[in-house]
Protein backbone atom coordinates (compact mmCIF):
# COMPACT_ATOMS: atom_id res chain seq x y z
CA UNK A 1 0.00 0.00 0.00
CA UNK A 2 1.16 3.25 -0.78
CA UNK A 3 -0.12 6.63 0.11
CA UNK A 4 0.16 9.56 -1.89
CA UNK A 5 -0.84 13.04 -0.52
CA UNK A 6 -1.92 15.79 -2.54
CA UNK A 7 -4.35 18.42 -3.01
CA UNK A 8 -7.70 19.44 -4.84
CA UNK A 9 -9.98 22.46 -4.13
CA UNK A 10 -7.93 23.28 -0.84
CA UNK A 11 -8.51 19.80 0.67
CA UNK A 12 -5.96 17.49 0.86
CA UNK A 13 -6.49 13.98 -0.42
CA UNK A 14 -4.72 10.82 0.22
CA UNK A 15 -4.43 8.53 -2.43
CA UNK A 16 -4.01 5.03 -1.89
CA UNK A 17 -2.80 2.52 -3.70
CA UNK A 18 -2.60 -0.85 -3.47
CA UNK A 19 -4.57 -3.84 -1.29
CA UNK A 20 -5.83 -2.81 2.21
CA UNK A 21 -5.68 -5.18 4.19
CA UNK A 22 -4.34 -6.96 7.31
CA UNK A 23 -1.12 -6.17 6.26
CA UNK A 24 -1.51 -2.77 5.51
CA UNK A 25 -4.24 -1.29 7.97
CA UNK A 26 -2.00 -0.31 10.71
CA UNK A 27 0.11 1.68 7.85
CA UNK A 28 -3.24 3.25 6.54
CA UNK A 29 -4.66 4.14 9.85
CA UNK A 30 -1.35 5.70 11.54
CA UNK A 31 -0.86 8.10 7.99
CA UNK A 32 -4.88 9.01 7.93
CA UNK A 33 -5.57 9.70 10.90
CA UNK A 34 -2.23 11.50 10.79
CA UNK A 35 -3.46 14.07 8.17
CA UNK A 36 -7.09 14.15 9.77
CA UNK A 37 -5.48 16.03 13.11
CA UNK A 38 -4.45 18.91 9.86
CA UNK A 39 -7.82 19.42 8.51
CA UNK A 40 -10.51 17.60 6.23
CA UNK A 41 -9.36 14.98 3.90
CA UNK A 42 -10.68 13.07 1.03
CA UNK A 43 -9.20 9.67 0.33
CA UNK A 44 -9.46 8.78 -3.04
CA UNK A 45 -9.37 4.79 -3.69
CA UNK A 46 -9.45 4.49 -7.02
CA UNK A 47 -6.27 2.50 -6.98
CA UNK A 48 -7.52 0.56 -4.36
CA UNK A 49 -9.24 -2.97 -5.40
CA UNK A 50 -9.64 -5.05 -2.30
CA UNK A 51 -10.51 -4.05 1.09
CA UNK A 52 -10.71 -6.63 3.79
CA UNK A 53 -12.43 -6.16 7.31
CA UNK A 54 -9.44 -5.07 8.30
CA UNK A 55 -9.02 -1.97 5.90
CA UNK A 56 -12.88 -1.19 6.84
CA UNK A 57 -11.47 -0.94 10.33
CA UNK A 58 -9.23 1.95 9.56
CA UNK A 59 -11.73 3.73 6.98
CA UNK A 60 -14.34 3.81 10.37
CA UNK A 61 -11.90 4.86 12.42
CA UNK A 62 -10.74 7.38 10.36
CA UNK A 63 -14.50 8.48 9.75
CA UNK A 64 -15.27 8.99 13.75
CA UNK A 65 -11.96 10.62 14.22
CA UNK A 66 -13.19 12.94 11.66
CA UNK A 67 -16.66 13.51 13.18
CA UNK A 68 -14.83 14.01 16.31
CA UNK A 69 -12.62 16.56 15.55
CA UNK A 70 -14.90 18.32 13.09
CA UNK A 71 -12.74 17.39 9.98
CA UNK A 72 -14.33 16.42 7.12
CA UNK A 73 -13.89 12.85 5.48
CA UNK A 74 -15.05 11.19 2.45
CA UNK A 75 -14.05 8.78 -0.09
CA UNK A 76 -13.66 8.54 -3.81
CA UNK A 77 -13.16 6.08 -6.46
CA UNK A 78 -15.14 3.23 -4.88
CA UNK A 79 -14.06 0.47 -7.25
CA UNK A 80 -16.74 -2.35 -7.73
CA UNK A 81 -15.33 -5.17 -4.91
CA UNK A 82 -14.68 -2.45 -2.60
CA UNK A 83 -18.30 -0.53 -3.53
CA UNK A 84 -19.55 -3.81 -2.75
CA UNK A 85 -17.91 -4.52 1.00
CA UNK A 86 -18.79 -0.74 1.55
CA UNK A 87 -22.40 -1.09 1.27
CA UNK A 88 -22.87 -4.73 2.66
CA UNK A 89 -21.50 -3.56 6.21
CA UNK A 90 -23.72 -0.38 6.00
CA UNK A 91 -21.08 1.82 5.15
CA UNK A 92 -22.27 4.03 2.88
CA UNK A 93 -24.85 5.53 5.22
CA UNK A 94 -22.06 6.87 7.11
CA UNK A 95 -19.34 7.38 5.18
CA UNK A 96 -19.48 9.93 2.13
CA UNK A 97 -18.56 8.98 -1.36
CA UNK A 98 -18.19 10.42 -4.18
CA UNK A 99 -17.22 9.18 -8.09
CA UNK A 100 -14.58 11.67 -8.19
CA UNK A 101 -12.01 14.28 -6.23
CA UNK A 102 -13.88 17.40 -7.62
CA UNK A 103 -16.90 16.43 -6.49
CA UNK A 104 -15.85 15.68 -3.01
CA UNK A 105 -13.73 19.01 -2.96
CA UNK A 106 -16.95 20.76 -3.72
CA UNK A 107 -19.26 18.85 -1.21
CA UNK B 1 -11.79 -29.20 -18.18
CA UNK B 2 -12.35 -28.98 -14.43
CA UNK B 3 -10.54 -25.71 -12.79
CA UNK B 4 -8.00 -26.69 -10.05
CA UNK B 5 -8.15 -26.79 -6.67
CA UNK B 6 -6.34 -24.99 -4.06
CA UNK B 7 -4.61 -26.64 -0.92
CA UNK B 8 -2.51 -24.52 1.03
CA UNK B 9 -1.35 -24.84 5.04
CA UNK B 10 0.58 -22.63 6.78
CA UNK B 11 1.83 -21.34 10.22
CA UNK B 12 -1.06 -19.66 12.36
CA UNK B 13 1.35 -16.25 11.96
CA UNK B 14 0.07 -12.60 10.41
CA UNK B 15 2.98 -13.15 7.85
CA UNK B 16 0.82 -16.00 6.73
CA UNK B 17 -2.04 -14.20 5.89
CA UNK B 18 -0.29 -12.06 3.02
CA UNK B 19 1.51 -14.79 1.81
CA UNK B 20 -2.23 -16.84 1.64
CA UNK B 21 -3.58 -13.76 -0.19
CA UNK B 22 -1.20 -13.87 -2.38
CA UNK B 23 -1.42 -17.61 -3.39
CA UNK B 24 -5.01 -17.20 -3.62
CA UNK B 25 -4.58 -14.52 -6.33
CA UNK B 26 -2.06 -16.77 -8.21
CA UNK B 27 -4.44 -19.23 -8.60
CA UNK B 28 -7.48 -17.50 -9.39
CA UNK B 29 -5.57 -16.60 -12.24
CA UNK B 30 -5.01 -19.94 -13.36
CA UNK B 31 -8.52 -21.48 -12.51
CA UNK B 32 -9.67 -18.43 -14.89
CA UNK B 33 -12.15 -17.19 -11.78
CA UNK B 34 -13.17 -13.35 -12.42
CA UNK B 35 -11.64 -10.95 -10.03
CA UNK B 36 -15.31 -10.25 -8.44
CA UNK B 37 -15.08 -14.13 -7.08
CA UNK B 38 -11.44 -14.23 -6.60
CA UNK B 39 -11.93 -10.96 -4.45
CA UNK B 40 -14.57 -12.67 -2.21
CA UNK B 41 -12.84 -15.52 -1.89
CA UNK B 42 -9.65 -13.17 -0.73
CA UNK B 43 -11.66 -11.51 2.10
CA UNK B 44 -13.16 -14.72 3.59
CA UNK B 45 -9.54 -16.35 3.36
CA UNK B 46 -8.04 -13.19 5.57
CA UNK B 47 -10.82 -13.12 7.62
CA UNK B 48 -10.76 -16.49 9.08
CA UNK B 49 -6.88 -16.92 8.69
CA UNK B 50 -6.30 -13.40 10.84
CA UNK B 51 -8.69 -14.21 13.29
CA UNK B 52 -6.62 -17.09 13.71
CA UNK B 53 -3.08 -15.66 13.85
CA UNK B 54 -4.49 -12.95 15.72
CA UNK B 55 -6.64 -14.42 18.40
CA UNK B 56 -6.54 -18.04 18.19
CA UNK B 57 -3.76 -18.62 21.29
CA UNK B 58 -1.93 -21.98 21.09
CA UNK B 59 -3.42 -22.20 16.91
CA UNK B 60 -0.07 -23.65 14.98
CA UNK B 61 -1.53 -23.60 11.47
CA UNK B 62 -4.52 -22.84 9.32
CA UNK B 63 -5.36 -24.66 6.46
CA UNK B 64 -7.35 -23.95 3.20
CA UNK B 65 -8.79 -26.37 0.87
CA UNK B 66 -10.80 -24.89 -2.21
CA UNK B 67 -12.83 -27.29 -4.54
CA UNK B 68 -14.23 -26.00 -7.84
CA UNK B 69 -17.79 -27.25 -8.55
CA UNK B 70 -20.47 -26.37 -11.55
CA UNK B 71 -21.69 -23.37 -9.40
CA UNK B 72 -19.71 -22.77 -6.78
CA UNK B 73 -15.98 -22.63 -4.97
CA UNK B 74 -16.46 -24.87 -2.21
CA UNK B 75 -14.24 -24.05 0.96
CA UNK B 76 -12.52 -25.49 4.03
CA UNK B 77 -10.96 -23.38 6.77
CA UNK B 78 -9.42 -25.11 9.66
CA UNK B 79 -7.14 -24.45 12.16
CA UNK B 80 -6.22 -26.11 15.59
CA UNK B 81 -6.63 -23.26 18.12
CA UNK B 82 -9.28 -23.54 21.41
CA UNK B 83 -12.60 -24.41 20.29
CA UNK B 84 -14.32 -21.47 18.46
CA UNK B 85 -17.24 -20.86 16.27
CA UNK B 86 -16.45 -17.16 14.47
CA UNK B 87 -19.92 -17.47 13.21
CA UNK B 88 -21.52 -17.15 16.38
CA UNK B 89 -19.92 -13.28 16.88
CA UNK B 90 -22.77 -10.99 16.76
CA UNK B 91 -23.37 -8.80 13.52
CA UNK B 92 -22.67 -5.65 13.35
CA UNK B 93 -25.76 -2.80 13.50
CA UNK B 94 -25.46 -1.54 9.73
CA UNK B 95 -28.04 0.70 10.91
CA UNK B 96 -26.47 3.03 13.58
CA UNK B 97 -25.07 6.17 13.09
CA UNK B 98 -21.25 6.62 12.64
CA UNK B 99 -20.68 7.75 16.39
CA UNK B 100 -22.82 4.08 17.67
CA UNK B 101 -20.94 2.03 15.04
CA UNK B 102 -18.63 -0.67 16.10
CA UNK B 103 -15.62 -1.63 14.62
CA UNK B 104 -15.87 -5.54 15.87
CA UNK B 105 -18.15 -7.79 13.94
CA UNK B 106 -17.21 -6.36 10.43
CA UNK B 107 -15.62 -9.59 9.03
CA UNK B 108 -17.71 -12.47 10.27
CA UNK B 109 -20.67 -9.97 8.37
CA UNK B 110 -18.95 -10.15 5.04
CA UNK B 111 -17.94 -14.21 5.65
CA UNK B 112 -21.77 -14.59 6.16
CA UNK B 113 -22.99 -11.98 3.33
CA UNK B 114 -21.05 -12.82 0.60
CA UNK B 115 -20.90 -16.93 0.88
CA UNK B 116 -23.32 -19.40 1.06
CA UNK B 117 -24.14 -22.30 3.82
CA UNK B 118 -21.32 -21.18 6.18
CA UNK B 119 -21.17 -23.98 8.82
CA UNK B 120 -18.97 -24.17 11.47
CA UNK B 121 -18.01 -27.65 13.15
CA UNK B 122 -15.38 -28.88 15.56
CA UNK B 123 -14.00 -32.23 14.77
CA UNK B 124 -10.63 -33.87 15.84
CA UNK B 125 -9.77 -30.76 17.52
CA UNK B 126 -9.72 -28.58 14.83
CA UNK B 127 -12.56 -25.95 13.99
CA UNK B 128 -13.80 -26.21 10.27
CA UNK B 129 -15.33 -23.78 8.96
CA UNK B 130 -17.84 -24.46 5.39
CA UNK B 131 -18.84 -22.53 2.67
CA UNK B 132 -19.37 -21.60 -0.48
CA UNK B 133 -18.82 -19.02 -2.98
CA UNK B 134 -20.78 -18.61 -5.73
CA UNK B 135 -19.14 -18.26 -9.33
CA UNK B 136 -21.97 -17.08 -11.12
CA UNK B 137 -21.96 -13.64 -9.92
Amino acid sequence: MEITETTEGGKAVAILDGRLDTATAALTETRLLAMLDKGGIIADLSHVRYVSSAGLRVLLKAAKHAKATGASFAVVGLQPPVREVFEISGFDKIIRAFASRTEAASA
Amino acid sequence: MAAPAFHLRLPATIESVSELLDALEAYAEVAGISPGVAARLGLVAEEVAANVAMHAKGATFFELRVTPGQQALDLVIQDDGPEYDPLSRAAPDTEAVLEERDVGGLGVHLVKKLTRDATYRREAGMNRLLCSLDLTV
